[in-house]
């Protein structure tokens, strides 16, 4: 049986070969959508996966001051009593916030001092220069992200002004660049040392935006948080309440890539669907000449599937190969103001692109699937009709 | 031997354009014989000749191939029967447009589990033997309507088939591919080949060993 399948093989590439127009068809078609479709997904899972990162490199707890329902500066007095709480290794400073330069905004991050071996994980891969060291508290270096470093046009060793609320300008002195490997959680960050930042957003005296809590190794940081709640006034959050905002924060462009699915699948559908109607018209004689010849409707409908199986999968491949280089060496235009709400992203910056086997499975099925699935039918069904039309006509 | 019992094949049953276009026909053929069936246009060969090729099931009837009614078989028996068992020749010709004459020839047996390669020599000898020989690479498109039919007698021939069903032959061929045609059949039949056509070709009735005219879906 073997050589009957490599012949049926072979015939299918024939078709493709012979029916050129079809097939470029289809072909432009299916690899439009598929980069379409592979850019957003690719940089979605990106984005996903850089914010699974960057909580990692989150403390196991984070305590806030609520005051009227909204978190409030924290008064450093907590400190004792939470280090006192059974399972807590560290408690550690921490002042953030928003600054602008000219019509962007940036997170303005204070560290700890004492604690800046904590920042550990993604936060501290550097392209240049180095991380803070608990010397540099109340000397105003920083440690900027990618995208501010390219639109600033700074580099170690640079000086760059923030201004604060009461507009008084601040100095400040670039010791480090963020990598790409924590490209968009740290791209708009500026770090700097406790002390500055505090002056900078001009803290009341022993005041923090919030408290970071690490645990002992063997604990759980969801044990120990439960130990904490009788404290009055916290709030206390946990990795997986962040990792539950940032995914909020995707469910609300969600409804995009939703849309986006749809509107794609249906076109993918409709365009297979009436594909393959014109070819199985087209067809329908030639199928009738190869039945006479004794081709059974099983190795009509073999043809039509490895036919539109290459094809597909051709085309999706290259499709995805094509959003790939679009989203990862282009950085997406037109994509990542949808994705992120940044209109540009500067040439020296690059999207987190992530391809995993989730989505390049989605992509073939999406495509692959329906394609196949409107293949069969119009096959089965010239397949399936009396040949006696090739004693009828004369072949096209 | 083919035996024909009782044929009947009705289009559009029932329908305001109910055509009855072959109505109670029995017949027998002999094995190693060329059989006509003729008649004027309209009459009926070629829905007839498609029944007995099984690619058209008839409304109602039999038909045997040495004592065994093939129309109760399935589709897929029916396919194999033709695949192993028939040759055919058709009035349109019928070579797909898009292939060179030795793809065209070659083209049948993709059903088989087969290399269609190893058919090429026997492909060459032949296209040899009807003097279109260096024809054998090039589109079909090309090819004279003579040369076109030529070709497509080799792809009926290629495996050797016991019957042969040609339908008007040499209606769109020239007098020269017509004489190799009457040929062809007639080296068929000592060959042990049974062949059942229709035509309306004086010359080719001339060949065979029996003829059915056929008037209005019914023999005469
Ligand atoms: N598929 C079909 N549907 C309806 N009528 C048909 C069909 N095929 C053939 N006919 C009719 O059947 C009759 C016999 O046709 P045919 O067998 O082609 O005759 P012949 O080959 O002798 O010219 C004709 O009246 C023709 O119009
Ligand atoms: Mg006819």
């Amino acid at each position: 049986m073997m050589k009957k399948h490599r012949n049926l093989l072979n015939y299918s590439f024939d078709c493709l070969r012979r029916y050129r127009m079809r097939t470029a068809v289809i072909l432009i078609t299916f690899l439009i959508a598929t980069t379409m479709i592979s850019a957003v997904l690719f940089t979605k899972d990106g984005l996903e996966r850089e914010a699974e990162l960057s909580v990692d490199s989150s403390p196991d707890l984070t305590i806030q001051y609520i005051k009227a329902g909204r978190a409030e500066p924290i008064s450093t007095a907590y400190i004792d009593d939470i280090a006192k709480v059974e399972g807590v290794d560290r408690v550690l400073k921490r002042t953030w916030g928003y600054a602008g330069i000219g019509s962007n905004t940036y997170v303005v991050v204070g560290l700890d001092p004492t604690g800046l071996d904590y920042s550990r994980g993604v936060i501290t891969s550097l392209e240049s220069g180095r991380f803070l060291m608990p010397e540099d508290d109340g000397t105003g270096n920083v440690v900027v992200g990618k995208l501010i470093a390219g639109m600033l046009k700074v580099k170690v060793g640079d000086d760059m002004i923030l201004l604060s609320e009461s507009v008084d300008a601040n100095k400040f002195h670039v010791v480090g660049v963020f990598s790409d490997e924590s490209s968009i959680y740290t791209a708009d960050m500026i770090v700097m040392c406790l002390s500055d930042a505090n002056d900078f957003f001009k803290m009341p005296e022993g005041m923090v935006t919030d408290l970071c809590v690490y645990v002992e190794p063997d604990q759980i940081p969801n044990n120990v948080a439960a130990k904490m709640t009788s404290m009055p006034n916290v709030r206390i959050l946990d990795q997986d309440l962040l990792l539950r905002g940032y995914r909020a924060a995707y469910g609300a462009r969600g409804g995009i890539f939703t849309t986006l699915w749809t509107i794609l699948l249906v076109a993918i559908a409709l365009i297979a669907f009436s594909q393959a109607i014109v070819v199985g018209h087209e067809s329908k004689f030639e199928v009738g000449l190869l039945k006479t010849f004794g081709f059974s409707t099983l190795d009509i409908i073999e043809v039509r599937l490895v036919e539109s199986a290459v094809l597909g999968f051709f085309a999706s491949s290259l499709g995805m190969i094509i959003g790939f280089v679009y989203a990862a060496y282009f950085n997406a235009p037109a994509l990542v103001d949808i994705l992120l709400g940044w209109a540009f992203l500067p040439k020296e910056f690059h999207l987190p692109v992530l391809v995993s086997a989730t989505s390049v499975f989605s992509i073939y099925a999406v495509t692959v699937v329906p394609l196949l699935i409107t293949t069969v039918v119009p096959a089965w069904l010239n397949a399936i009709t009396d040949p006696e039309l090739a004693m009828r006509r004369a072949a096209a | 031997m083919i035996e024909v019992r009782n044929l009947t094949k009705i289009f559009n049953r029932g329908k305001f354009n109910e055509t009855v276009a072959v109505s109670d026909i029995s017949l027998k053929i002999k094995d190693k014989s060329i059989v006509a069936l003729t008649g004027p246009s309209g009459c009926g060969k070629t829905t007839l000749l498609s029944m007995m090729s099984l690619i058209l099931t008839p409304t109602s009837g039999e038909i045997l191939y040495d004592g065994d009614n093939l129309l109760s078989g399935s589709d897929n028996f029916k396919t194999n029967f033709r695949r192993m068992n028939f040759g055919f020749i058709f009035q349109h010709i019928n070579l797909l447009p898009q292939y060179t004459t030795i793809e065209n020839i070659l083209l049948p047996l993709y059903a088989f589990d087969a290399d269609p390669k190893e058919y090429e020599e026997r492909a060459y000898s032949w296209l040899k033997k009807l003097g279109i020989y260096d024809r054998a690479t090039h589109l079909v498109e090309q090819l004279s309507g003579g040369e076109q039919q030529r070709a497509a007698f080799v792809r009926a021939l290629i495996r050797e088939p016991k019957y042969i069903f040609a339908d008007e032959p040499t209606v769109f061929v020239d007098e020269e591919t017509s004489r190799i045609i009457y040929r062809i059949f007639m080296e068929l039949r000592e060959a042990g080949k049974t062949i059942v056509l229709s035509t309306h070709d004086p010359e080719l009735i001339k060949v065979a060993d029996e003829v059915y005219r056929i008037k209005r879906g019914s023999l005469a």
